[in-house]
């Protein structure tokens, strides 16, 4: 049954203002529903039974963080859950899980929600269910409203792993946005997959982690969204820094105009290990595609000798603009965090008169950019290298509700760049 | 004097829209290269202001230590400004550019909402320079543009200056003449833009309103002015346009067939806070109903503009307040208007001085600290309904919220039930926890038929947690971006005066006639204001919501 940490008792007559949080396990879906139910309606009750003295109201007056509780008459008022969104993350691997878990604990006071963790386990043997269910409500510090979050974690096993939408679907909170979050290699295009898709609004994945040198999970990805599936790419978010840098150093009135004339564009990542991971190097080239209005040249060729660059070009009317991908082995450190992280990128334009060299570079802990006009230095700008952790991607990604056009578009330039 | 009526007469609302300013305006975004750069496409700011000089008048004041350097610091920190963004500081006293960026770190550290970073502050306090003179010294102003052209070259900053005039109202007209006589209001002819961000007051009635926006127009062209007005950046107050014309189910209901009256109070729990002799000038007539009351009226009350754009809004605007009579005759003005004074009390646990009682301020004192009244907005929109109004210090608790009652059913099914439900409600509260609240009547669940009434409540921090950015923050970009949506117009600062001056006038004449009728009403400090209060709108069968 319900377990309720009770609230401490003081000589005020108020419930615990900070937080109150509820644990129970079902070992059904219709059991985890029931439960969900009881859970809120002891909530409500233990709310609104909060009998206040005059004393008592008094010092809820004074206190900033329940002030903003109490209703015309001075009472408290009613616990009130509000959700945004529900958020389904299915993570097959218990430290999936425990990452996905960890990331949903950190976002609980900024988004409130429901989350839903599904770990299908083996396909094979009968099928089970065992939720654990965790719900907690909060007097945020921030705003001093309270915020009500629920956690499910599902582990499934046997053929329900299969049919991961029919557990998710009697879970979901009525009309909410459901945003599917796929910590790991997303199967794209298998069943198990198409079915949870389909009962979700919008999918969130990290490129990062998709398989091998992650350009066919990229090809996934861009069928996905040509589905009409909205999709946020927790690697395409990391290579915001780099875009702003970019485009600051473009905004200087002498070099604006030279983004016509762009001749090369070269691009390090860093490879520590053996594979050569090209999806951040491509994302940043289909970005410059899109905005400049490249058009497809020759596709990119991958080196046949470790160590080697990868080639390719594009096309803006009769100028080829050559491409070249090199890796860079390195030991992954403080800020060459991650296989396929970029580590330079440098532009060259080239017209009568006028060269311009534009260059980021990564540094211990910020990216530097510099742009030189004929070779002297003419801007140059500097930038905070955001935090290696996914949460607040996450976050980011849970903020922004809507289409990103412009990731849309660069994805499909940068699989067209890479495949052909 | 020609070029001077022909910058006023654009001003006039209606005729804008076809109007020079607006124009102007447009070509300085047409100009700014950060719209021609197609790599901004979908990054936060698509438009990213132009570098440029922020030169701070009053720049060791109090003003610029606690809002505009932690404003520009905030904003710079967030990525929102270009990092060649320069502050020069100008004021009377002798410091080097070393010394007032000394004291901008220690303003920086006493008010800025997150912690100053070692290596920002640094690349930040570079751009920090100083510029010692005197408001009334043309010379003074001379040396300003020599150093200014200095700093464009050595910055970057390409000719782009924003003016803030940071200081007491008595000095505008003296720093906007010099800077003219500088040369230091041109653009177009050059590189670069020219701006003015002025801060309220907007003068102290309409004739000094008037006078200001003359020396100001002699100079400036209208659409390089901005008038700030603090209040109209908060976070709430821009939502209050996206609650109106970003849902389809209330706009229907809001006009004189569903709506019986609108309350709107800005309540105050603190006193003067040593302001005494600021507050025996200005009372609250001046301070909060001529700007924050009037303002938050017109956003409420205002027709949907046809885009949401600067002057599209500010017209729409101006029409609200010329739709007020301000012909406050003796008879309107006792039965609609009551003014109050705090006397000493108890707010909350403190106990606290009466406003005679205060420092600076007159022991005999007739100024207000309150004021309650019932205003019509008369269009086709709004003719009676009732608007009443209520601000004041030292008030119960401190609470800012608009309050639309709608009219009951026509006819009330209901007769059994034990208490009748009340008209329903909808309540967008500014301050504290905003949000927004609907009341309507429910079922009380049982076999007999009572019906309650409820409130359906809904709390920004609920479902947004994100810190909200200062007003100062979001005001400072948008006069960097050329937005002046959220500025306070000349013709608009002109139409809010122009209720409150004979106001305040005719409140002076009684005064000096000392009549007995219209002496101001006291109020213990802690209440809701005095009983008259009450009265003014309980004659009409209504009463104050309590807050």
């Amino acid at each position: 049954m319900t377990e309720h940490a009770a609230p401490v008792e003081g000589n005020v007559e108020i419930p615990d203002p900070q937080t109150s949080h509820w644990q129970v396990r079902a070992d059904s879906i219709s059991d985890c529903v029931d439960k969900l139910g009881q859970i809120w309606s002891a909530a409500a009750e233990q709310a609104e039974e909060a009998p206040m003295s005059e004393e008592t109201r008094q010092a809820a007056l004074g206190d900033p963080r329940l002030s903003g509780r109490l209703d015309a008459n001075r009472t408290i008022r009613v616990r009130m859950r509000t959700s945004v969104l529900t958020l389904v993350v299915v993570a097959p691997r218990p430290e999936t899980t425990e990452r996905a878990l960890a990331a949903i604990n950190a976002l609980h006071q900024r988004h409130p929600s429901r989350a839903i963790v599904v770990s299908p386990g083996d396909f094979d043997g009968p099928s089970t269910t065992d939720a654990h269910i965790y719900a907690a409500c909060k007097l945020s510090e921030h705003s001093g409203a309270e915020i009500c979050t629920e956690q499910i974690l599902v582990k499934t096993g046997g053929e329900l792993s299969q049919h991961l939408s029919r557990v998710v679907q009697p879970l979901l909170i009525h009309d909410l946005p459901v945003v599917l979050w796929w910590p790991d290699d997303p199967p794209f295009g298998t069943r198990q997959f198409q079915e949870i898709a389909q009962v979700c609004d919008r999918l969130l994945v990290d490129s990062g982690s998709f398989a091998d040198d992650g350009t066919r999970r990229l090809a996934g990805l861009a069928t996905v969204v040509s589905e009409g599936v909205t999709v946020s790419d927790i690697g395409w978010l990391r290579l915001r820094l780099w875009r702003e840098l970019l485009a600051g150093l473009f905004d200087h009135p002498l070099l604006g105009r030279e983004l016509e004339h762009v001749r090369s564009l070269r691009i390090d990542v860093a490879q520590p290990g053996a594979v050569f991971r090209l999806g951040k190097a491509a994302y940043l080239c289909g970005w410059l595609a899109a905005m400049l209005g490249w058009e497809g040249g020759r596709p990119l060729q991958r080196p046949t000798e470790d160590g080697e660059a990868a080639h390719g070009t594009f096309r803006r009317g009769k100028r080829e603009i050559k491409v070249e991908i090199r890796p860079v082995h390195t030991s992954l450190d403080g800020s060459m965090r991650a296989a396929g992280s970029l580590i330079r990128v440098e532009l060259e334009s080239r017209r009568a008169r006028c060269a311009v060299r534009a260059r980021i570079t990564r540094q211990r802990d910020h990216l530097l950019a510099t742009a030189d006009w004929n070779g002297a230095q003419v801007t140059r700008r500097a930038g905070r290298l955001e935090p290696f952790e996914e949460t607040p991607f996450v976050a980011e990604a849970l903020e922004r509700p809507g289409l990103d056009r412009i990731f849309e578009r660069s994805l499909v330039r940068a699989v067209r760049f890479i495949s052909g | 004097m020609a070029t001077q009526t022909s910058r006023r007469a654009r001003t006039q609302p209606g005729t804008t829209r076809e109007g020079a300013p607006q124009e102007a305006v447009h070509v300085y975004h047409r100009e700014s290269q950060a719209e021609q750069n197609p790599l901004r496409a979908g990054l936060m700011l698509e438009r990213v202001p132009d570098p440029c000089q922020i030169v701070v008048f009053g720049a060791t004041g109090d003003l610029t230590a606690r809002k505009i350097l932690p404003a520009i610091y905030n904003l710079r920190r967030a990525g929102l400004l270009p990092p060649e963004t320069t502050v020069v500081g100008f004021s009377r006293r002798p410091l080097s550019d070393d010394d007032f960026r000394n004291l901008a770190r220690e303003a920086l550290n006493s008010h800025s909402r997150v912690p100053v970073e070692d290596a920002l502050w640094e690349d930040f306090a570079e751009g920090i320079f100083y510029h010692a003179g005197q408001f009334g010294e043309r010379k003074d102003f001379r040396d300003l543009a020599e150093r200014m052209e200095e700093i464009d070259a050595a910055r970057g900053t390409r000719g782009n200056r924003l003016f803030y005039l940071a200081t007491p109202p008595s000095a505008y007209e003296d720093i906007v003449g010099n800077l003219g006589r500088a040369g230091l209001d041109r653009q177009g002819q050059r590189e670069g833009w020219a701006r003015i961000v002025v801060e309220k007051p907007f003068g102290h009635d309409l004739a000094s309103a008037g006078k200001l926006n003359d020396a100001l127009m002699d100079v400036f062209d209208e659409s390089q002015v901005y008038r700030i007005d603090h209040y109209l950046g908060k976070e709430t107050v821009r939502n209050l346009l996206v609650f109106r014309f970003g849902n389809g189910i209330f706009e229907p209901l809001w006009n004189r067939r569903y709506v019986d009256h609108v309350q709107i109070t800005v309540a105050e729990d603190g006193g003067v806070d040593g302001r005494g002799a600021f507050y025996e000038e200005a009372g609250v007539g001046r301070d909060i109903l001529q700007n924050h009351l009037l303002q938050v009226l017109t956003l409420v009350a205002m027709e949907p503009p046809i885009a949401f754009e600067a002057d599209a809004l500010r017209d729409e605007k101006v029409r609200v307040l010329r739709a007020i009579d301000p012909n406050w005759t003796d008879a309107r003005a006792r039965a609609q208007i009551v003014r109050g004074q705090y006397t000493g009390g108890w707010v909350g646990d403190q106990q606290v001085p009466g406003y005679r009682e205060e420092k600076e301020v007159d022991p005999e004192s007739k100024v207000e600290t309150f004021v309650a009244l019932k205003l019509e907005v008369q269009n086709w929109r709004w003719a009676d309904v009732p608007f009443y109004l209520r601000t004041g210090k030292r008030l119960a608790r401190r609470a800012t919220e608009i309050a639309i009652q709608f009219k009951s059913p026509p006819l009330m099914l209901f007769g059994e039930s034990a208490t009748p439900p009340e008209p329903n409600v909808l309540a967008l509260r500014i301050q504290p926890d905003e949000g927004i609240m609907l009341r309507f009547a429910a079922k009380v669940p049982e076999l007999g038929l009572d019906v309650r009434s409820v409130n359906m409540d809904f709390t920004y921090g609920h479902s947004f947690t994100r810190d909200a950015p200062e007003a100062y923050e979001t005001l400072l970009l948008d006069a960097m971006l050329g937005d002046a949506s959220l500025f306070t117009r000349a013709d608009e600062v002109e139409a809010a005066w122009g209720i409150v001056t004979p106001l305040i006038e005719t409140w002076q004449e009684w005064d000096a006639k000392s009549d007995p009728d219209s002496e101001i009403c006291f109020y213990e400090a802690g209440s809701w204001g005095p009983e008259n209060a009450d009265q003014l709108i309980e004659r009409d069968g209504r009463r104050w919501r309590r807050l």
